[in-house]
């Protein structure tokens, strides 16, 4: 290993070393970059900092004046609209009308709610909070096991990230140039099967125990009606979001604005009936997307400097060649790096980690994979590179998800365990390992087969 | 002067978000436009999209992306690894809340300084948007001032301690 990459690998532990002492993640990155790339210029004459410098002028607005970033923003103010418009609640509650009577149903309910509210919020962790608040009282006045109650609730938050339009699956495809309308595409397979075994997963705990979910007296017809009349415009805007998108009507800018406009109106016109957006719930949702949209737009500055610093260490090459020259198989390094997302999706929010790591890991899996024009037949997991674009975008999605959820830190765990103030944080994360153990076979499952992301993509594009 | 610059981060917020909610209405018209192009192209008729939407898209959102950051460091919105520092004791954690609250103001005021420096560049350049050709350095204004307000924003939590914000 040369200076370079020397410079490069101890950039990379003052990032993590930067990270652990609390400093912002963007902030960090930063001065990773700017430090190293000094560092960089004393040892190798010809990478000067001045020109490094200079990029400043203009690196910052070409980092946010992007078409097709404009997309998380908007997304964002939309879930934040549809959130103090109170249709979460819609759903959840519309949802519970028509699956509330069954052993569990509450649970269910609240998980499928997740999965639909997720996919227009595009946050695990505000999916969490939001249905949280939503479905926990009601898990409550049912009786539900509160191990029952708050590991559903911890594992459903998970399903935002993944179910498009997801803003993680945006940022993933502007890093590795895929499309993000395929991503989309891809996704949704693996986040139906996702419901479905939380589903399975709740239907099978109430079986073996029965107290944990007791059975809900039937709804007062009038009320159960009502539920289901304000669940259709939900579904339907919600609906035609995702299924848009993954049918590839349309692109995602224009999704995102007019599911703004369409959530916006929906919102005011629930306000003839005293409900629905006030000016203030309106204010309220601009400045949740400032924060948010603040944070991402700066961690995507702070990963394009500090991209601009490893790649001119050598760094995510050097990595790569190791990689290849270890002997090791692909398989087993593809398994190391979606441990290694595990591990730091503990501890790390999920945007920032994908921008830290996925330009570290790239490069690696298309080396492995046989180089840039791979072709399927010869490739070293079967699919070419931009499939394995797609397909590794998933996986690290779901192991990412996966990190929510995992012991000790788990930081959805949290956020019930918050929320939920007389459950102890250990109930919780006794509550979400079932949920834990089939989205550890959901990851087999897509490492065994490929397909079930690449599926609906094939089946699009003909 | 705290109470005025988050007076001030706010409303700048806010006047991003009203710039987002018009790049919503702008593309909802020319979703429109190309729906009614759909409709009209089976009757021998054509409706054209908005020219430029692309173009106008991308500035608008320059500036309205800038002028959320201020905001989000008002409210100390930064993502944060706090897992590693819960246990050290609330003197040393305020300690590191300020240096990183110096660092950022300190990072937000170089930025500002280069951002400027690119305007000026792009102003002698003459540089113009693609379609619209609409001059692009007018719209590094809203990120210079936003540089600035983030800046001053940061300077101010250096001197208070985490949690006020």
């Amino acid at each position: 290993m040369g200076e370079r990459e020397l410079i490069g690998l101890a950039g990379l532990v003052a990032l993590f070393v930067l990270l652990a002492l609390r400093v912002p993640v963007g902030l960090a990155m930063v001065a990773v970059g700017i430090g190293g790339n000094y560092a960089l210029s004393l040892v190798v004459p010809y990478l000067r900092f001045d020109p490094f410098l200079k990029q400043f002028k203009t690196l910052l607005w070409n980092v946010v004046a992007n078409y097709e970033l404009s997309v998380v923003p908007l997304f964002i103010l939309m879930g934040f609209l549809a959130s103090h418009a109170n249709l979460s609640r819609d759903l959840f509650q519309g949802v519970n009308a028509l699956v509330g009577r069954l052993r569990g149903g509450v649970a269910m309910a609240a998980v499928t709610a997740c999965a639909g509210f997720g996919a227009v919020c595009g946050s695990s962790l505000a999916t969490a909070s939001t249905m949280g608040r939503v479905a926990l009282p009601e898990l409550r006045r049912m009786r539900y096991a509160p191990t029952l109650a708050t590991g559903s609730l911890a594992a459903g938050g998970t399903l935002g990230i993944l179910i498009p339009p997801s803003v993680a699956l945006v940022i993933y495809a502007i890093i590795v140039e895929a499309s993000i309308i395929e991503m989309f595409q891809a996704a949704i397979i693996p986040g139906i099967i996702a419901v479905l075994f939380f589903l399975g997963v709740i239907a099978a705990l109430v079986r073996l125990r029965p107290d944990a979910a007791p059975p809900a007296a039937p709804m007062d017809a009038g009320e159960r009606r009502k539920a289901l009349i304000r669940l259709a415009p939900v579904v339907m805007l919600f609906g035609a979001i995702v299924l848009g998108l993954g049918a590839g009507l349309f692109t995602p800018t224009p999704a995102a604005g007019v599911g703004v406009v369409a959530v916006l109106g929906y919102g005011l016109l629930l306000r003839l009936r005293g409900e629905g957006l006030t000016v203030s719930g309106i204010k309220l949702s601009v400045l949740e997307t400032a924060v948010t949209s603040g944070m991402i737009y700066f961690i995507l500055f702070g990963a394009e400097v500090l991209k601009g610093f490893f790649s001119r260490a050598g760094l995510p090459a050097a990595l790569a060649q190791w990689a290849g020259a270890s002997g090791l198989d692909p398989w087993i390094i593809l398994i190391v790096m979606l441990a290694i997302l595990i591990v730091l999706g503990c501890f790390m929010e999920s945007l920032a980690m994908i921008l830290v790591v996925v330009p570290f890991f790239w490069p690696t899996l298309v080396d492995l994979n046989g180089g840039d024009y791979a072709s399927a037949t010869t490739a070293a997991y079967g699919l070419s590179t931009d499939e394995l674009k797609i397909w590794f975008g998933i996986l690290a999605l779901v192991v990412v998800e996966l990190g929510l959820i995992t012991p000790p830190v788990g930081l959805n765990v949290f956020i019930i365990a918050s929320i939920a103030k007389d459950t102890p944080m250990g109930e919780v994360f006794r509550g979400v390992m079932p949920f834990f153990g089939v989205e550890i076979v959901r990851v087999g499952l897509l490492l065994a087969f490929p397909v079930l992301a690449l599926l609906l993509p094939r089946l699009v594009a003909g | 002067m705290r109470a005025i610059l988050e007076k001030i981060a706010r409303w700048w917020a806010l006047l991003g978000g009203a710039i987002l909610l018009l790049i919503a209405l702008v593309t909802v018209t020319n979703a429109g436009a190309f729906l009614a192009d759909r409709v009209a192209r089976s009757f021998g008729a054509t409706v054209s999209g908005l020219p430029g939407y692309e173009d106008f898209v991308r500035l608008a959102i320059s500036a309205a992306a800038l002028m959320m950051i201020p905001y989000c460091q008002q409210r100390r919105g930064h993502v944060v690894i706090a897992f590693f520092v819960a246990k050290l004791p609330a003197v040393a954690r305020r300690a590191l809340d300020r240096i990183s609250s110096g660092a950022m103001a300190l990072l937000a005021l170089f930025l500002a300084y280069w951002m400027w420096l690119g305007m000026a560049e792009t102003e002698a350049d003459h540089a113009l948007s693609r379609v619209l050709g609409w001059p692009e350095w007018p719209f590094y204004l809203p990120g210079i001032v936003s540089l600035v307000l983030w800046g001053l924003i940061a300077a101010v939590q250096t001197l208070e301690p985490r949690g006020h914000g």
